[in-house]
């Protein structure tokens, strides 16, 4: 209602005399020439009427001047739109086919990397399960180790003494555990101080004044188990040439203990 | 009226993608634009392709036609018109066409005038009437082409258009003055 208000006089004689229902019939019009029209033939009952009377006129002579195209054109249309409808029909399945073998196309992309992720994945905690199992193992190994180590220094039938060096090796130290029940000897000889490449302590029992050999010490171990002597009265520490001696040297006694 | 109605109906069908419609619209106006669609590209076999082609587009395109603005058959002018127009701009067809008039200068001539010359109302109308009129209705010219073509200034051909409808305006008038007397006398 507003915009019919706002069409006004100047509009009409516009359309009118300017020949642009002519126009406009003919498209000939840019748009807003063309909306200026459509608005006043749906508005404007002059202009409405006129332009009826343009296109009645311009059909009938349309008509008068009408020439019949051969049969062929009709029957070809009608080809034409037989032939769009089959292809419509035959294209169907195939677009939904290739749209559904795209779709599988693209599932089967996405699972085949989603698997070499999983896998890789699996691989790396196979991996972490070997080297935690491998872990465990160690660490079981040093309990057990530990624990034998234990049982053996500390229990009720395991008398520890102490081995301090004479003047000779004044700061040496070494402790030794015995179970004569077990018959067992380990010894710690961590306090001893480290020797040259071709020396190396030794162990000593003492039965009835004759030394008989228990084992080398080696600096490097913390409990050495050495052989247990029966009715051993003391243990003695000597330095002997690299590999042990049959006798032990006697002026290269560091450190003794009496049973 | 009641052809008007008739082709509301078939419209309505057409919309509804009903071929038979589409087949019933041709009958009735596939004369009236093959007659604009020859007379603008003056070669039969390319006439009768576009005339096919007007009417796919014409299947295709119903959905758009809005009565409000106008009737059927102006709508499917405007169809025809521009897919001729857009086939002449292509070289190609162009090529043929002007080689066509070389080769069949004979035939042309012979069948030539069957093509352009009208008939009807506007045969009434003197020379220069008839040949404003044919060249913006019937040959696709827009108005600035057509006033060249006539070698006449715009106004003067703006006038020549004037006055051409009003006389046609009249003379269809004037028929159906004729026609509704004659039905009285029958009556």
């Amino acid at each position: 209602m507003v915009l019919y208000r706002n069409f006004g006089m100047m509009d009409r004689k516009k359309i009118l005399d300017e020949g642009l229902l002519e126009k406009y019939l003919l498209d000939e019009l840019n748009t807003s020439d063309r909306s200026l029209v459509e608005h006043a033939i749906k508005n404007d009952k002059e202009v409405k009427k006129k332009f009826s009377e343009l296109e009645e006129d311009f059909e009938k002579m349309a008509f008068e001047n009408a020439i019949i195209p051969p049969s062929t054109v009709k029957a070809e249309l009608k080809t034409k739109l037989e032939e769009t409808k089959v292809r419509q029909l035959s294209y169907r399945p195939l677009l939904v086919a290739a749209s559904i073998s795209i779709l599988f196309l693209a599932s089967s992309i996405w699972m085949y990397t989603e698997w070499q992720k999983t896998q890789k994945e699996f691989e790396v905690l196979q991996n972490q399960t070997t080297d935690l199992k491998e872990r465990l193992n160690s660490l079981e190994e040093n309990y057990v180790l530990t624990n034998t180590r234990l049982k053996t220094i500390d229990g009720e039938n395991i008398i520890p003494l102490l081995l301090k060096g004479n003047e000779l090796s004044p700061n040496s130290r070494a402790i030794a555990y015995i179970n004569h029940e077990k018959k067992i000897v380990v010894v710690n000889s961590e306090g001893l101080p480290k020797l040259p490449e071709d020396k190396t302590y030794q162990m000593w029992s003492d039965v009835n004044g004759e030394m008989i050999d228990m084992g080398v010490l080696k600096t490097s171990e913390k409990l050495i188990t050495l052989k247990y002597i029966d009715k051993a009265e003391s243990l003695n520490i000597t330095i002997e040439p690299e590999g042990g001696n049959d006798h032990p040297t006697v002026e290269n006694l560091i450190s003794y203990v009496t049973l | 009226m009641a052809n008007h109605l008739n082709d509301n109906e078939l419209i309505r069908q057409l919309s509804n993608k009903d071929k038979n419609a589409l087949y019933a619209i041709y009958d009735k106006y596939s004369g009236a634009l093959y007659g604009v669609i020859l007379r603008m590209c003056r070669n039969e076999a390319a006439a009768q392709d576009l005339l096919q082609e007007t009417f796919i587009k014409i299947w295709q395109k119903i959905d758009s036609y809005d009565s409000t603005k106008g009737k059927f058959y102006t709508w499917a002018y405007r169809i025809a018109k521009n897919t001729t127009l857009n086939a002449l701009r292509k070289p190609e067809l162009l090529i043929q066409s002007e080689d066509l008039s070389v080769h069949t200068n004979k035939t042309e001539e012979e069948i030539l005038p069957d093509y352009t010359e009208l008939s009807g109302a506007i045969k009434k109308l003197e020379p220069h009437h008839q040949e404003a009129i044919s060249l913006v209705y019937f040959r696709g010219y827009t108005h600035r082409e057509a006033y060249i073509e006539m070698g006449v200034p715009l106004g003067t051909f703006k006038s020549y258009i004037r006055q051409a409808l009003n006389l046609l305006r009249d003379s269809y008038k004037n028929e159906l003055i004729v026609f509704w007397f004659c039905i009285e006398i029958l009556a």
